[in-house]
């Protein structure tokens, strides 16, 4: 690869990108402020405040590359913790308690694939009512009361320190980083999925099995939520059926603002991972400045709504300029 | 002949199989619980039904316009809270009108965003009004600081915004009232005006409505303002049911809605539907609800059969054709 | 093996109501370019959709490199050495030029290294510089084209079909084109040239067979023919009382446009005779859909200016032009024209509602007259008016789409492929209807790939080649060859 090309193609991403683009502005806005936003601390801080949501993340934008989409996945964030934290509760080890919870996970994303496959429409509002339903098996299994977990040693997994000082969340979210983006880049599947959602057509045509590719995408986006709920429940030590409520379209909003379309195609893990960082850092700048969580909620629906709708009206002036 | 009238039986059952399952569970509960058909149950039924019928309705104009609307759950938590407060300023019908005035220019606002930016898909429109939604509740909780606004019921002054919740005439609640007669003119206003025929075209095609001579960009903003006004009608007889206003009173309702127009058999494919139909859809669900109740099902164990029944409608609607 | 890598012989396919193909027969020669050459509709995609197995044949045999071929599907097809270039490119364009040539491939080169390396050891052996890096959305047209032929190569291919290679292409590339067309054919691979455009296959060419129709009309090699004579071959069709006898009612000008330019568009000038048929020629994607939809307000456009009978009229959008008189029946009848799950009477009269609404209230009584009116008088086969538009056949849906517009009596229909898709018999229908509305007074523009259909119902014809209106014939005082060379430039 030239270097031109190279240089072309960082421009491109820049341009291209709003959420590059959100991160630069927050940061020399930063700049103007006397706080703590410039230390090593914080940003390990924030990376491990995002971990959760990343991760769950990193599963969405392989279903959303396929010409997908999972808003789901906020129930199912949910259902894992509880299912592990259940079954250790009765005396499961832990390890076994956790391959289970995946399990649930991939098997939610089964059947949100068995809905979508088959049918050319878009899967948003019917994987919203899996969220709904997932919430609400959530709360029949916890009868809606944060549940405890009773075994000390499940709480180390998210909050050891590694080398004492780097948290074991961002190490999970480095690996499991590095997982998904040689899995999507340099693997025959992760390929796949991207002529999936770039041509469907044209996939078929040149013999992809489009049908269980796109089905074997929404279950590792289950799986890869339920993951993050296990995850989750470890670090607050218990699991609930609120902690999954606005996962959904904040997740997939982050892919989006990253730059992978909900059109297919395009974006990638590293894309998602900036998108979804972008949100964390919105709520890092605003705590820092002393705003509360109402101003960050209303923040987020203004940068929703700003980055979705510029990405329209972008696209809108394109189709227009015939 | 006959084996036509047989095979368009068969066609229609299939077309209204979620319907059908409906009411055979309600017949079915009717026989083993006797109290369901009781007055006292019935009545009780009727008082706890509101506001869904308004947000429904609304949600029925948007779907058959072809689009989806989340920000009914910002939109009814902001009005209720503005109507609430705003009830010593202005005085009781003042708070009325309020509310809903501040939802039609909240609807308003959604629309012309949406058709500001150009979005035209189901994903777009679904981001940007979950992201209007969120800067709509974010307002409502900087308003109240999410405590909880009360209306004294004791006082005197407040009887006639506290009766359009809980009043009756007679035996029939003054809420019904006042939903039928809007009922009726929205349901004229879509049968016979040229507006409400100009939402189920664009619904039905945009391209071919706007090359038709038709403005689709007004009559998405048509479509919002009206659900807007519905959620902001909605939220003021809540308020005035529960003599309480919180920032959080509007979730769950957009999921709610969703469900029971679907049920009702209107497709979320858009172009056609009616209210009546949605109404029919409002009373089955609140019916499978209560039956719910009465059979000692848990409240949590009924989101997940909500969300069940939504998942299984829209997947039955996708499945039906044209 | 033998000397024929392609045989086809007898192939037929019938489509509800059309032959498309009549016992095709031909014989492609290995290490050859074997050009096909015919009109819109005479059956050349037809024949391609068979060989690369997206349409079944209804009979006839295939033989491919020595092997008789049944059922195939695209895959199958080019695993066998057939591949077929499309003029919409099968791409990915969010892709890069390495994996689209080897997509679904992934496993066999040892991921991207091996994919990438592969790629550009065949780009190379045709001589193309392009970056296999590149994604190929940033490509131009005839780089796409470019690693479509790569991809045919990389499958080993013995037999390359090219539909329509040349129609986004500048010259300079079209050089580059023949250029690689002779290589490919000194390895030995046999390419089917498709096209319109003559000059091409004269100059590519071994042997040309002519369709006409769903028949094969002459093969023999290029030599032997003379350009005129194979225009003549291609459009000379005389089946009786196939269009009403034209109507002649030409009067004082209704519409002028004045320098019209939008992106694609170069300065379009003409005006419209009350009692006109004005017909558009031009090939796919020279420009003609953008004429009228730039003049209808549907596409923006700049600076130009229109006059109706002599005033200046602004038309921004439909609405504009609809209250300026006009109407347009669009190409894309299902995306663009029907309202599908509307009722036939709903789709009827939905120009029509404004005039029904007094008060905001649509008169509903009035609106079931019209839909009757119209039903009746075009001889709408419906079995009731609430019937769903989708049962009914493409023919009937065309003209609940031209009664949509009678019934506001537009002084000016443009029609846009308004035949495309419907049988003989309601062809003919919509011929008379034509005729009507400029009996009474109207205009219309008329845009039509078949040109024998444009030539017999027109009074006056433009020819559109890339963006320019090239030239303006009377059809009964010119002939259908001359018209043809100035459409395709």
């Amino acid at each position: 690869m030239n270097i031109k090309i190279a240089s072309q193609r960082v421009w491109g991403t820049i341009s291209k990108q709003g959420a590059v683009l959100a991160i630069l502005v927050l940061m020399i806005m930063m700049l103007f402020f006397k706080t703590n936003f410039y230390t090593a601390y914080n940003w390990l801080d924030m990376l491990r405040s995002a971990a959760i949501l990343e991760i769950v993340a990193f599963g969405v934008t392989v279903a959303v590359i396929c010409g997908g989409c999972d808003l789901s996945v906020g129930g199912t964030l949910s259902f894992g913790g509880i299912a592990a934290i259940l079954l250790i509760n009765i005396g499961f080890p832990i390890w076994l308690a956790i391959i289970i919870a995946v399990l649930g996970g991939a098997f939610v994303g089964f059947i949100n694939g068995f809905l979508v496959v088959h049918q050319k429409t878009e899967p948003f509002i019917i994987t919203l009512g899996m969220g709904m339903l997932l919430k609400g098996v959530c709360q029949v299994l916890t009868d809606a009361h944060p549940l405890p977990s009773k075994v000390p040693a499940f709480m180390e997994i998210s909050n050891s320190k590694f080398f004492a000082s780097i948290p074991s969340l961002v190490v999970y979210m480095v690996i499991l980083f590095a997982a998904f983006h040689y899995l999507m880049r340099y693997t025959s599947f992760g390929r796949n999925c991207y002529a999936i959602g770039g041509n469907y057509e044209v996939a078929e045509y040149s013999g992809i099995k489009v049908i269980p590719t796109k089905w074997a995408a929404f279950i590792i986006s289950g799986a890869t939520a339920a993951l993050a709920g296990v995850l989750l429940a470890s670090r607050m030590n218990t699991g609930s059926s609120v902690y999954g409520d606005n996962t959904g379209m904040l997740v997939n909003c982050g892919v989006v603002i990253g730059g992978t379309s909900f059109a297919g195609g395009v974006g990638g893990i590293r894309e998602s991972f900036i998108g979804l960082f972008v949100i964390q850092i919105l709520i890092n700048c605003m705590s820092m400045l002393g705003l509360d969580s109402y101003y960050q909620k209303l923040f987020e629906g203004i940068l929703i709504v700003t980055i979705i709708g510029l990405d329209c009206f972008f696209r809108m002036r394109k189709r227009e300029s015939v | 002949m006959k084996r036509d009238i047989s095979a368009r039986f068969t066609r229609s059952l299939r077309n209204n199989l979620v319907l059908v399952g409906i009411i055979a569970l309600i017949v079915v509960t009717a026989i083993i619980e006797p109290k369901f058909i009781s007055s006292a149950n019935l009545t009780n039924v009727m008082r706890q039904l509101w506001p869904l019928p308004f947000i429904a309705l609304g949600m029925t104009f948007v779907i058959i316009g072809g689009f989806i609307d989340l920000s009914v759950v910002g939109m009814i938590s902001l009005s209720g809270v503005v109507a609430a407060s705003l009830i010593n300023p202005l005085g009781q019908v003042g708070a009325i009108l309020s509310g809903i005035l501040l939802g039609g220019m909240m609807g308003y606002l959604n629309g012309f965003v949406l058709t500001t930016v150009g979005a035209m898909i189901q994903a777009e429109v679904l981001f940007i009004t979950f992201g209007m939604s969120s800067i709509y509740t974010a307002i409502a909780l900087l308003l109240t600081n999410a405590e909880t606004l009360r209306i004294a019921r004791s006082t005197k002054p407040y009887n006639i915004f506290t009766a359009l919740g809980s009043g009756t005439v007679g035996m029939i609640p003054v809420v019904l009232i006042v939903f039928l007669v809007i009922l009726v003119i929205m349901h004229l206003f879509y049968k016979k005006t040229l507006a409400g025929r100009s939402i189920s075209l664009m619904g039905g095609n945009k391209e071919a409505a706007f090359l038709t001579g038709y403005n689709v960009k007004r009559s998405m903003r048509l479509v919002y303002t009206i659900s807007g006004i519905m959620s902001g009608m909605g939220a003021v007889s809540l308020v005035s049911r529960v003599t309480t206003a919180t920032a959080t009173s509007g979730i769950g309702y957009e999921t709610n809605a969703i469900l029971c127009v679907v049920v009702g058999g209107t497709s979320l494919k858009g172009g056609k539907g009616s209210v009546i139909r949605t109404m029919l859809g409002v009373l089955l669900v609140v019916l499978l609800g209560n039956c719910m109740n009465l059979l000692g099902l848990s409240t949590f164990m009924q989101t997940v059969m909500r969300g069940a029944v939504l998942v299984i409608a829209i997947w039955l609607d996708n499945r039906r054709e044209l | 093996m033998g000397e024929n890598i392609l045989v086809v012989k007898d192939v037929c396919k019938y489509f509800p109501g059309v032959t498309a193909l009549d016992n095709v027969s031909i014989e492609v020669p290995r290490g050859i370019v074997y050009g096909i050459v015919g009109e819109n509709g005479a059956g050349k995609s037809t024949l391609m959709k068979i060989l690369s197995g997206v349409y079944e044949k209804d009979g006839g045999t295939v033989v491919f490199n020595g092997e008789t071929i049944e059922h195939t599907t695209p895959i199958q097809a080019l695993q066998r050495g057939l591949s077929i270039i499309y003029q919409e490119f099968n791409l990915v364009n969010s892709m890069t030029v390495g994996e689209n040539i080897f997509l679904g491939r992934f496993k066999e080169n040892r991921g991207m290294r091996g994919t990438h390396k592969k790629a550009r050891e065949l780009l190379d052996s045709i001589g193309s510089t392009i970056n296999t890096y590149t994604m190929v959305g940033d490509l131009s047209a005839s780089e796409m084209q470019m690693v479509e032929i790569t991809k045919a190569l990389s499958f080993d291919s013995k037999l390359i079909i090219m539909d329509e290679p040349s129609s986004s292409l500048t010259s300079e590339e079209l050089k580059r084109l023949g250029i690689i067309i002779n290589q490919l054919r000194d390895k030995g691979i046999s390419i089917i040239y498709i096209s319109h455009k003559l000059d091409e296959i004269f100059e590519y060419c071994d042997i040309v067979t002519i369709l006409r129709d769903g028949r094969v009309i002459d093969t023999k090699p290029v030599g032997e023919y003379t350009r005129n004579e194979m225009i003549a071959k291609m459009v000379g069709r005389t089946i009786e009382n196939e269009f009403p006898p034209r109507a002649h009612f030409v009067a004082e000008p209704l519409l002028e446009v004045r320098n019209l330019n939008t992106k694609k568009l170069k300065d379009i000038n003409f005006t419209l005779h009350r009692g006109e048929i004005l017909g558009l020629v031009g090939l796919v994607g020279a420009g003609r859909t953008e004429i009228i939809r730039a003049l209808y307000g549907a596409d923006k456009a700049r600076g130009h200016k229109i006059f109706l009978r002599g005033k200046p009229v602004n038309i921004r959008n439909p609405k504009q032009a609809m209250r300026a008189g006009m109407g347009l029946v669009p190409e894309d009848r299902k995306h663009e024209g029907l309202i599908l799950p509307f009722s036939v009477e709903g789709n009827i009269t939905m120009a029509s509602l404004e005039a029904l609404t007094k008060y905001g209230i649509v008169n509903r009584a009035a609106e079931r007259d019209i839909a009757k009116r119209q039903i009746d008088s075009l001889s709408i086969k419906t079995p009731t008016q609430t019937t769903k538009m989708i049962s009914l056949s493409g023919g009937n849906q065309q003209k609940c789409i031209v009664g949509r517009w009678l019934e506001i009596e537009p002084d000016i229909l443009i029609l846009d492929e308004p035949t495309r898709g419907i049988d003989v018999g309601a062809k003919y229908e919509i011929y008379l209807l034509m005729n009507k509305i400029v009996e009474s007074g109207g205009a219309i523009i008329m845009i039509s790939s078949e040109l024998p259909e444009v030539l017999n119902m027109s009074n006056r014809v433009l020819t559109i080649c890339e963006g320019r209106i090239t030239g303006e014939f009377k059809p009964e005082e010119s002939s259908a060859e001359e018209i043809m060379e100035r459409a395709i430039g």
